[in-house]
């Protein structure tokens, strides 16, 4: 019995450190997932929203595909204690106030994944200017949050 | 005795209502983000334009639209504590204002063309520069919003300031170009303004601001950019 709890425990702990990791490897973890967003977002404006000329109906898919796993992949679980400071792939510009916003900041996690569920959908339609329009709100939740708690330059 | 005197001529009038227009869409379309952020390009280019425009008819406009006319020196701001300042146009107090205010939205006019919001917005001059120089500017982008907001402030404030204690009607002036004066200051009245310089001064604005969307020497800098792009190690 007394072994079976610290097993559990000590995979608990693993699992843990598993999932989210040290400090540096959250910030690593989220910064790589911003610009992998960054790639896939900048294309769908190019081709719905900049070049329409260019709309590749596949291309745009993928890309909207990439933006709905990203935002559903539960970022906020690499926004642990302590993460408002390290040097990751460039310093965080987490504000220390994060902590104490979590309700607006865990509303804006939910329209972003509900936003980015819905340009998935828009996107397999294949239309240009729905996906223009369905792409301004993606982009809206995402000001939302630079907003709230990332530190300007 | 009163006089109604033409003080303020039809180009100047017409650009502080555009710029009125301009900056309220480009705070609001600013604010709103998502697609808008588009509109915010297209009424900071029109406050661009707007500004270039001001500067110029600043030199080559109406009497009282001019710089030398009414630019706050040390004697005029003195004549003024002193209560001895006798003018028509801006009075020093108020030049100081305007000069500020138009200070401040050069200064966002020309950081929003570098800027960008990691989001989907590069500004028409994005390319040309390094992105942590753009993401700096963008930074003050916005911290100068909130410079701009307290001088427009300060500037409606004295505007209501005077109609209530000098029964002053400075936005009816700005609107019709005429100001009721006391006839001992016997102002002379502006000279119409010709259409050429109007016309000169339009085109130089328009140019400056479509030679920055176009391209310019931002296409002789874009193959460099994309190479540095392509061979640069990803950085976030």
């Amino acid at each position: 019995m007394k072994l079976k709890l610290i097993v559990a425990l000590a995979l608990g702990a693993v699992t843990t450190a598993a999932v989210a990791g040290d400090v540096e490897d959250q910030i690593r973890f989220r910064q790589s997932a911003y610009s992998f967003l960054g790639w896939n977002t900048a294309k769908i404006k190019a081709q719905a929203a900049d070049h329409p000329e260019t709309f590749n109906k596949d291309q745009v898919i993928a890309a909207a595909n990439a933006v709905a796993a990203v935002a559903n992949s539960g970022l906020l679980s690499l926004y642990g204690p302590g993460t408002d400071k390290g040097t990751g792939w460039k310093p965080t510009r987490l504000k220390p106030e994060f902590f104490e916003k979590q309700d607006e900041v865990k509303e804006i996690e939910a329209t972003f994944i509900k936003e980015a569920n819905e340009l998935q959908k828009v996107a397999a339609n294949g239309d240009a200017a729905e996906v223009k329009a369905q792409f301004g709100k993606v982009g809206a939740t995402c000001k939302s949050c630079h907003d709230l708690i990332r530190v300007r330059e | 005795m009163k006089v109604e005197v033409h003080i303020w001529d039809w180009p100047l009038r017409l650009f502080h209502w555009l710029l009125v227009v301009a900056v309220v869409g480009a705070y609001a379309t600013g604010k709103l983000g998502g697609n808008l952020t588009d509109w915010h390009a297209r009424f900071g280019s029109l406050i661009l334009g707007l500004l270039v425009f001001r500067l110029i008819w600043g030199f080559i406009g109406t009497t009282h639209a001019r710089f030398a006319n009414f630019f706050p020196t040390f004697s005029r701001l003195v004549e003024y504590v002193k209560g001895e300042w006798q003018g028509v146009g801006h009075n020093p107090a108020g030049a100081i204002a305007i000069i500020a205010l138009l200070a401040a939205l050069s200064f966002l006019a020309v950081t929003g063309l570098f800027a960008n919001d990691d989001i989907a917005f590069e500004g028409p001059l994005f390319h040309s520069i390094d992105k942590e120089l753009s993401d700096k500017l963008s930074g003050w982008h916005i911290y100068a919003v909130n410079i701009l907001l307290g001088l427009v402030a300060v500037h409606v404030s004295a505007i209501v300031l005077y109609q209530r204690l000098k029964k002053t009607n400075l936005v009816g002036a700005m609107l019709t170009g005429k100001k009721q004066l006391p006839k001992s200051l016997a102002p002379s009245p502006i000279k119409p303004v010709g259409p050429f310089r109007f016309v000169i001064t339009l085109l130089i604005a328009v140019t400056v601001v479509w030679s920055v969307w176009s391209g310019g020497f931002v296409n002789y800098l874009a193959p460099l950019a994309s190479f540095q792009r392509a061979t640069a190690h990803p950085k976030t």
